[in-house]
């Protein structure tokens, strides 16, 4: 199957520091993908050059076929590639509802019943009008989350989704993740939890130092010495 | 609620409607000036206010309409009210020129260019005497018609404060307000903000435009220094603050409150009365940063439209 994302050789320099140093990898259509790697080897960077928040130096990044990597953040999220954010990102003196009703381009009698459902999904309904800045940090998690959903884009980014977020919740949202992947959209996340991803990750990319250390399933990566060397140490 | 606070509305333009019939001249320049405020007030707050992005040099745009309506009713002979909406072009064209570059920086940047952008206009209709008068100013025909611009002056100031709730309870005046609140999540989620805030700024401009000229025609005489003064933009933005940026009333309640005391203060003590505008600044930066309806609005869970 043709890749939905590829990325071909992409670099991206702070002044000397290559954070992301020719990272190549593609992501096949309506599956689940992790992105490890120690802190500072680059995920982040990644994402963001993906998705046009910052603009990569050197190589190609390809979204259905066609190069994404010199256009602006808001034309890449209208060709559908959506994303969250490490640190929250919701709009904090919007309501719950109005942070997802600016994402649209539907109609607005649309955009609302499409809030309302995905504000259920979440069970956030009763919260619809409160001040998003008001919420619990595991709350507006939720509600960046599902802003995300709400031009149903094809590939999501989400980056660290359970940190904060409680056992319950969590089951809930990794649920929601499957479910969109059933429903055929592609998923790419970073996270430290292992057991995240591990359970819900059907291949996995490993960073170090803004290069790719690895790639495979799972259990491979697990036992992989490499990965154990950069997470650990020799 | 709902039902007294048109009523109440309707019932204030009626009586601003009537005032001229029985004001005095005083009366009437007195409160043309105060529209004239809630129209600037208002229209620093479409920007600033909704955005998030502070322009500092907003008198730019007042001064600009003023010269443009000017030139064009000493020159060109037009009528004063059409002259005036020229001027409304003149400044909303330039918003759009400074705008494309300008409105690309972040926080303080975009404050200090618009600034400097003041400054800048000022020496260039300075420069071009031929058609301004340069230092010496530019005198218009004399003309009777503060009644006829009282009306012009509250015709605009509603206008813009109509504006301004249209677009506060839309989704482009959210859309606006993401910008404010997260512009990397704004532009993440598919919001073009340089488009957004460039509309923005050229609505911002369009009023202040049509007023200087208008406050132009009232005055019959303009020169540099009288059209393009840094203290008004300092009072427009202190109007908006006070009153409560980002609300659509906030600003015209702002420049009431303020224009009011300003009268009543100047007119007893003249030294007294910018020393006494300076607190307000300090106070109301310090102790109420949201403004007399931000508060109001936090504290009863008030909802944006009030």
């Amino acid at each position: 199957m043709a890749p939905i994302l590829e990325l071909r050789g992409v670099v991206k320099r702070f002044g000397g520091v290559a954070a992301v140093n020719g990272v190549s990898l593609a992501l096949e259509p309506g599956r689940i993908y992790g992105l490890i790697g120690p802190n500072g080897s680059g995920k982040t960077t990644l994402f963001n050059c993906i998705t046009g928040v910052d603009q990569a130096d050197e190589g190609q990044i390809l979204f259905k076929g066609r190069r994404i990597d010199r256009l602006k953040p808001h034309q890449i999220f209208h060709l559908g590639v959506g994303r969250t954010f490490q640190v929250i990102r919701v709009f904090p003196e919007l309501t719950a509802l109005e942070n997802l009703l600016v994402v649209t381009t539907t109609g607005y009698a649309e955009a609302r019943r499409r809030a309302q459902e995905l504000l259920a999904l979440v069970k956030l309904e009763r919260l619809a009008g409160e001040f998003a800045g008001n919420l619990s940090y595991g709350q507006q998690k939720l509600v960046e989350f599902i802003r995300v959903l709400m031009t149903d884009p094809e590939l999501i980014l989400l980056d660290e989704p359970a940190a904060g977020v409680n056992r319950t919740l969590l089951n809930e949202l990794l649920d929601a993740v499957r479910r969109l992947r059933d429903q055929g959209k592609t998923v790419l996340l970073v996270e430290h939890d292992m057991k995240v991803v591990m359970g819900l990750c059907e291949t996995v990319f490993v960073l170090d130092h803004g290069e790719k250390l690895a790639e495979g399933a799972p259990g491979v990566i697990q036992a992989d010495e490499r990965v154990i060397e950069a997470y650990f140490g020799r | 609620m709902k039902r007294w606070f048109p009523a109440g509305l309707a019932l204030l333009a009626v009586a601003l409607a009537l005032y001229p019939l029985q004001a005095t001249g005083y009366g009437v320049r007195v409160m043309l000036q105060l529209f004239m405020w809630i129209a600037l007030a208002q229209s620093w707050n479409l920007i600033s206010g909704l955005t998030g992005y502070v322009s500092f040099g907003h008198v730019v745009f007042f001064g600009t309409g003023a010269y443009a309506s000017s030139v064009l009713i000493v020159t060109l002979g037009w009528a004063w009210p059409l002259a005036c909406l020229g001027g409304g072009v003149a400044a909303a064209v330039l918003a759009l020129l400074i705008g494309w570059p300008c409105l690309r920086l972040k926080g303080p940047y975009f404050a200090i260019a618009t600034l400097g952008l003041n400054e800048v206009m000022r020496v260039v209709v300075s420069y071009y005497e031929g058609l301004t008068g340069g230092g010496n100013g530019l005198s218009l025909p004399t003309l009777y018609a503060s009644v006829e611009i009282y009306y012009a002056m509250g015709i605009v100031a509603a206008v813009v404060t109509a504006v301004t709730y249209v677009i506060v309870t839309s989704r482009f005046g959210l859309r606006l307000m993401t910008i404010r609140e997260d512009e990397v999540a704004a532009e993440a989620m598919g919001i073009d903000t340089l488009r957004y805030k460039l509309y923005a700024f050229l609505l911002s401009a369009a009023a202040p435009g049509i007023v200087g000229g208008l406050s132009a025609r009232d005055q019959g005489y303009i020169e540099p220094l009288s059209v393009f003064p840094l203290i008004m933009t300092i009072t427009m933005i202190v109007m908006a603050l006070f009153g409560g940026k980002g609300t659509i009333w906030g600003p015209v309640l702002g420049a009431a409150l303020l224009f009011a005391f300003q009268e009543v203060v100047w007119a007893r003590f003249i030294y007294l009365h910018q020393l006494l505008f300076g607190a307000i600044i300090v106070g109301v930066v310090l102790l109420m940063p949201r403004g007399i309806l931000g508060v109001l609005q936090q504290k009863y869970n008030l909802p944006r439209t009030i």
